[in-house]
C-alpha cells in the first residue's frame, strides 16, 4: 500500500480514493449494496435492514417466490401499498390468482380506489400487460402474478422497470428459485409452523453479501386473532 | 419570413404506387397525349429497369416491355394526393400555400416548438415522405426562392438558402424553372440567358415591354424586392379520407400503411383546428360481390381521453385492427373523424402531476381493453353489504367508468375492523371435504377463530346463514372457511351444513 505517493508523475490511487471517487457506482463485496434509487420502506425494521438502501426498491424487480397463496403475502407488501396509495398512485394487479377483497384491503390501510385489476389469461398478455403498465407512467405499484418467465422476460421487465419510478413486484412459485432470474431482488416467503402470523423471508438474491437466514417478521393482523380464547367466544352478527 | 417548400417530382407516379403494397410495385408507366400521340410521362424504377423511358411513345414503350402498367395522368387523383400532403404537413404550421405538384409552408413561428429549422426540416419530409411521396425540398426567406430551390434540388435532398445566401444559390439556378419564362423560353435561351443572373442583368423595361410584365416579377419576389402574397390552405369543417387500394388486401398488416397515413392526415387537421379527436371510424369498405352481403366493416374507437397524437392512435387502431376479422377483401379505407373536442393534448409537464398521471392511467386502460377486451381491466367498488359476495363489485374501465380520482361515495364502513377479512376472495365459493368430522382443504384443517355468524340478505332472495371460522392447514395457509348454518336440519339431528373455502388470507 503507497501511503506517500511518488512525487513528480501522478500518483496511483489508493483503494479507498478508488472508492470515494466511483461511490454509488462501486461496492465491496461483504458490504450491503446501496443504490442511489429510492426506495420504500417495507414497514418491517427487520426486513428494511437486510434489504440494500433500506426498503423495497423503485426502478427494480422485485421477485417474491411464493409457495402456496394465503400465507400473508399481502400484509408483507400492505405497508408499501398504504404508503402508496396514500400519495394518490394507483397499484395495478396483473392477473391475481383470487379476488382482493376490499374491506380486507382497507383495514391494511389500502384505498381501494386506487386499484386496477387486470385479468390476463396467456403468459404473453401478462407479460404484455406488465411492460404495458411498467412503461405508462400510471402506477406506483405493479404487482403481476407470473408462474412463468424464461430469464429474457424478466431481463427484459428488469431493463424496462430501470427507467420507471415505481415499485414492480413478480409473485412466482416457489419451484422459480432455482431458474435464473434478472431481477435483482429475489425473497422466498415461507409460513412458520406453530406461528400463523409469521412468515420467515429467505433472502436468494440481493445486491451486497448474501443472508442465509431466514428473516421473521411479524405479520400486522386484526385484533380478533390476538385474544386468546377465540373459539370461546363467538361474534355474531346477525341482521334478520 | 422563413419558407420551406417541398416539391413532388414524381407525384403522378406516386398517388399509383403507394396504392399498392410496398414489395408488388410492379413496372407503371404514366402516359399523356400529346397531340394524336400519346407518351410516357413518366415511368418508375421497375419499368425504367426494363428499357422505358420519360417520353417515349406509348407504342415504342410497349414494344420494349409489353407488360407494363399503363395508367393515364390524373390530374384529380394527382391533387387528392397533394392536398393529403398537405393535410399531413399542417401538423408544423397552419400556413401553407399549394402549388402545381408541391407546396410552400411558412415556418417562422414552428421553429421554437419543434427545436430548430434542421429539426423541423427533418420532421416535416418525413412525415409527407410516409404518405408515400418522393420529394425535394428547398428553405429560403421567400416563397417564391423556396419553391424555386426546390424544384432545382436532386430529389431526397434540401437545399438551404437561409439567410441572405438564398440571393447566390438563385443567382446560379437555369432560366428554365420559372413560371412566367415558359412562353418564351426559347428566345430567351436564343439571347444567351441560362441562369436567373443572367436574366437580371438585362435592362428592367426591356424584359417587361418583351416578355410581359409578369417576368420582371416574378424575378423581385424570388429575391425578396417586392411583396409576395401567398394565398393559404383551407381546411374543411370536417375531416373524412377515403384511400383507395389497388388490389384486393385481406391481410391487416397491409393495412397498416395506409391506415397510418390516413391518422397523420387528420392529425394535421386536428393540429390546423387546435382540436383534439374523441372519438374516430374507421372503415374498411369490400369489394361488391353477389356472394357476401358485407359491404363494409366498421371499426368505432371511442377514447375515453381525446388525444391528437398520431401514435397513440395508431395504437389503438392497430390493437382494434388486430381484433378484427376481415370478412372479405377489401378495396377502399376510409377515416372519419366522429366527435372531435376543442383544446389538443395536455402541455407537456416536468415533472407527473395528478393531471398527467390520470391522462397516462386512461391511455393504459384504453391500450388494454382494446387489446385484451373491454372486460378485462376492472376497478373494485366497494359496497356496504355483509355477504361478502355482495360486497364489492367489479367496475368496467368503459370510458370515464374506471377513475379513481373520482368522488365516490365514501366507503362507509359497516364491516367493523376487529373482525378479520381475507385479502382474497375465491369467486365462487369452493365445498370442502370433510374427514373425521374435519374439513380438508390440502390437509386437514385446524380452526383458529370463530365462529362469526354472518345472516344477511333475506331481501333480495339471496340470503345467507353462516359461521364463518378461520383455519390453518398443514401448508400455513390462513383460510377463511364457512359452515352453512340450517337451523331447520340442525333440528333433525343434522350437525351444521357443510364447508365451504372462501378466501384465504394473503
Amino acid at each position: 500500500m503507497p501511503a506517500s505517493p511518488p512525487s513528480g508523475s501522478p500518483a496511483p490511487l489508493s483503494l479507498s480514493q478508488i472508492e470515494t471517487r466511483f461511490r454509488n457506482r462501486i461496492w465491496r463485496g461483504d458490504a450491503l449494496g446501496a443504490s442511489d434509487d429510492p426506495v420504500i420502506s417495507s414497514g418491517f425494521q427487520g426486513l428494511d435492514k437486510e434489504l440494500p438502501g433500506g426498503g423495497w426498491p423503485t426502478r427494480n424487480l422485485t421477485e417474491l417466490l411464493l409457495p402456496t397463496e394465503g400465507l400473508g403475502e399481502i400484509r408483507l407488501l400492505s405497508y408499501a401499498l398504504e404508503e402508496i396509495t396514500r400519495s394518490e398512485r394507483n397499484i395495478l394487479l396483473i392477473a391475481p390468482p383470487y379476488i382482493p377483497y376490499m374491506h380486507a384491503w382497507a383495514h391494511l390501510g389500502v384505498d381501494g380506489r386506487h386499484i386496477v385489476m387486470v385479468r390476463a389469461c396467456k403468459p404473453a398478455e401478462r407479460l404484455w400487460t406488465l411492460e404495458q403498465g411498467i412503461r405508462s407512467a400510471a402506477f406506483g405499484t405493479i404487482i403481476g402474478w407470473l408462474p412463468e418467465a424464461s430469464q429474457q422476460a424478466t431481463r427484459k421487465l428488469q431493463i424496462l422497470s430501470r427507467t420507471a419510478a415505481s415499485l414492480v413486484f413478480l409473485f412466482r412459485p416457489a419451484r422459480a428459485r432455482f431458474e435464473p432470474s434478472a431481477a435483482p431482488l429475489r425473497i422466498l416467503l415461507s409460513p412458520v409452523r406453530g406461528h400463523s402470523h409469521t412468515l420467515s423471508l429467505y433472502l436468494l438474491k440481493r445486491r451486497g453479501a448474501p443472508f442465509v437466514l431466514p428473516i421473521r417478521i411479524p405479520l400486522p393482523q386484526a385484533a380478533v386473532f390476538s385474544r386468546s380464547a377465540e373459539l370461546k367466544s363467538p361474534l355474531i352478527h346477525s341482521y334478520c | 419570413m422563413l419558407w420551406i417548400a417541398l416539391y413532388f417530382p414524381a407525384l403522378s407516379l406516386d398517388w399509383i404506387e403507394r396504392r399498392f403494397p410496398e414489395a408488388l410495385i410492379p413496372a407503371i408507366g404514366v402516359t399523356v397525349r400529346k397531340g394524336n400521340q400519346t407518351c410516357i410521362q413518366q415511368a418508375n424504377k421497375p419499368a425504367q429497369a426494363r428499357g422505358v423511358m420519360a417520353g417515349q411513345p406509348l407504342a415504342s414503350a410497349l414494344a420494349v416491355f409489353p407488360d407494363l402498367v399503363i395508367m393515364e395522368q390524373d390530374p384529380r387523383e394527382e391533387g387528392k394526393a397533394l392536398q393529403q400532403a398537405v393535410y399531413a404537413a399542417l401538423r408544423f404550421t397552419p400556413n401553407i400555400a399549394v402549388q402545381n405538384n408541391g407546396l410552400i409552408a411558412e415556418v417562422s413561428g414552428s421553429l421554437k416548438l419543434f427545436g430548430s429549422l434542421k429539426n423541423l426540416c427533418q420532421s416535416l419530409n418525413r412525415v409527407v415522405t410516409a404518405q408515400g411521396l418522393q420529394l425535394s425540398a428547398g428553405i429560403a426567406p421567400t416563397a417564391t426562392a423556396a419553391w424555386l430551390l426546390a424544384r432545382s434540388a436532386q430529389q431526397g435532398t434540401v437545399i438551404n438558402g437561409k439567410g441572405e445566401e438564398f440571393r447566390i444559390l438563385l443567382d446560379a439556378l437555369p432560366v428554365g424553372l420559372l413560371e412566367s419564362v415558359q412562353p418564351h423560353l426559347e428566345v430567351i435561351r436564343g439571347i444567351g440567358c441560362k441562369t436567373l443572373a443572367d436574366l437580371r442583368r438585362l435592362p428592367r423595361s426591356g424584359v417587361a415591354r418583351r416578355f410581359g410584365p409578369d417576368l420582371p416579377v416574378e424575378l423581385d419576389r424570388a429575391y425578396g424586392d417586392s411583396p409576395d402574397p401567398q394565398k393559404w390552405f383551407e381546411a374543411p369543417e370536417d375531416f373524412q379520407q377515403k384511400i383507395k387500394m389497388m388490389g384486393l388486401v385481406e391481410n391487416t398488416e397491409l393495412l397498416l400503411v395506409p391506415a397510418q397515413r390516413m391518422v397523420e392526415q387528420m392529425c394535421g387537421w386536428l393540429a390546423l383546428r387546435h382540436a383534439a379527436v374523441s372519438a374516430f371510424s374507421f372503415v374498411l369498405h369490400h369489394e361488391y360481390s353477389l356472394r357476401q352481403h358485407h359491404k363494409f366493416t366498421s371499426v368505432n374507437i371511442r377514447l375515453s381521453e381525446q388525444s391528437s397524437d398520431p401514435a397513440h392512435l395508431m395504437l389503438l387502431l392497430r390493437e382494434h385492427l388486430e381484433r378484427t376479422k376481415i370478412v372479405a377483401p377489401v378495396c377502399e379505407l376510409e377515416l372519419t373523424a366522429d366527435e372531435i373536442a376543442a383544446g389538443a393534448d395536455g402541455n407537456l409537464e416536468l415533472f407527473p402531476t395528478m393531471q398527467s398521471e390520470t391522462t397516462s392511467l386512461n391511455r393504459f386502460i384504453e391500450k388494454l381493453s382494446s387489446r385484451l377486451g373491454p372486460e378485462a381491466i376492472t376497478g373494485l367498488k366497494v359496497v356496504s353489504d355483509h355477504r361478502p359476495e355482495y360486497s364489492q363489485r367489479l367496475e368496467l374501465s368503459g370510458t370515464g367508468g374506471l377513475n379513481p380520482f373520482s368522488k365516490r361515495e365514501t366507503n362507509s364502513q359497516i364491516i367493523p375492523p376487529e373482525s378479520p377479512r381475507p385479502a382474497w376472495l375465491r369467486e365462487i365459493p369452493l365445498e370442502l371435504k370433510v374427514q373425521r368430522g374435519r374439513p380438508v382443504y390440502e390437509s386437514p384443517l385446524k380452526l383458529l377463530a370463530g365462529p362469526e355468524r354472518i345472516e344477511a340478505g333475506w331481501w333480495n332472495d339471496a340470503a345467507i346463514a353462516r359461521d364463518y371460522f378461520i383455519a390453518e392447514n398443514n401448508q400455513g395457509q390462513l383460510l377463511w372457511i364457512y359452515r352453512e348454518h340450517n337451523p331447520v336440519e340442525k333440528d333433525k339431528g343434522n350437525k351444521g351444513g357443510n364447508w365451504y373455502l372462501q378466501g384465504l388470507f394473503g
